[in-house]
């Protein structure tokens, strides 16, 4: 399955300023430094496995992402976090973004955080289980890296309580 | 999403990123990357695609089994059923970042074209 021949243009869909922009993003050369690694310990059919977003995702019952600060300081992020439980549909969710048209998602919110798929894989015994919880935090945090500190840590722990081994994650 | 895949994994947690700019890799060092050419905001499919869908995130599980060595990158077999401008993937609104930053933008695609021309 490796590449089956398609080499991927991951800046396809951006429009040609844009494109020429984030080109001075990227680095034309490999990355160099070391990468984290945690090998998968077993079978997909036996691991718990978590999803996290950043497509700025909450519950209806959640206070929103604020998008009103990042109106006023274009270069400020949200960097808090939300938990999304299993059996979450596009019915319970709000999401706020504004770098993306977040449309679709209100629509199914499995084209970005698969909850309804995962659970067909695990009745299917594809996974071991879909972890009680899954994450969103918001995407855009321009050369910051608090975040990390502020959510994704705490999203680890939780995870590590939940016995999750495996995640994906899906960029917006 | 790539500095929270690092983060993830030093957790011990074993990770993929199902990520419509793969590129990004070269600037960060994501663990296990799964390249899907979607519109951003959909890396998993077309609403309502139930089956899409499913192909697209067994294919990104293939990767997270059988991905080797850390900074592997996965090419997903997958087209888009529109072209890009169809895709209406932006924001209804241009986004703060892009205002504060339009001049650098516009100087950016600039110096691509003259690039070009002096190829």
């Amino acid at each position: 399955m490796r590449q089956q021949g398609k080499k991927v243009d991951g800046l396809r869909f951006l429009p040609p300023s844009l494109k020429a922009w984030v080109r001075t993003f990227i680095p034309d050369e490999e990355f160099k430094g070391p990468i984290p690694w945690t090998p998968l310990r077993k079978p997909l059919n036996q691991t718990i496995i978590s999803l996290v977003t950043s497509a700025g995702i909450s519950l209806k019952t959640d206070i929103p992402f604020d998008m009103e600060r990042e109106k006023r300081e274009p270069v400020w992020g949200d960097r808090s976090y939300r938990t999304i439980l299993r059996g979450t549909t596009e019915k319970d969710i709000d999401v706020n973004h504004l770098h993306i048209n977040t449309h679709y998602i209100r629509q199914d919110i499995n084209v970005i955080l698969p909850l309804g798929r995962f659970e067909e894989f695990e009745r299917e015994k594809i996974i071991g289980r879909l972890a009680p919880t899954s994450y969103s935090f918001y995407g855009f945090q321009w050369k910051n890296s608090d975040f990390l500190e502020q959510s994704i840590k705490p999203i680890s722990e939780r995870m590590k309580r939940e016995g999750v081994e495996a995640v994906l994650l899906t960029p917006a | 999403m790539g500095l929270a895949a690092r983060v993830l994994e030093e957790a011990g947690l074993s990770t993929v990123v199902l990520t419509p700019t793969y590129e990004f890799h070269r600037a960060v060092g994501i663990p296990r990357s799964a390249a899907i050419e979607h519109p951003y905001g959909r890396p998993i499919g077309v609403v309502g695609d139930r089956e899409g869908q499913r192909k697209v995130l067994l294919k990104t599980l293939e990767v997270l089994e059988k991905a080797q060595k850390p900074g592997d990158v996965w090419h997903l077999p997958f087209t888009w059923p529109e072209e890009p401008k169809g895709t209406d993937w932006q924001p209804p609104e241009m986004s703060p970042l892009i205002k504060f930053y339009l001049e650098d933008i516009k100087k950016a695609r600039q110096a691509e074209a003259e690039k070009r021309v002096k190829k």
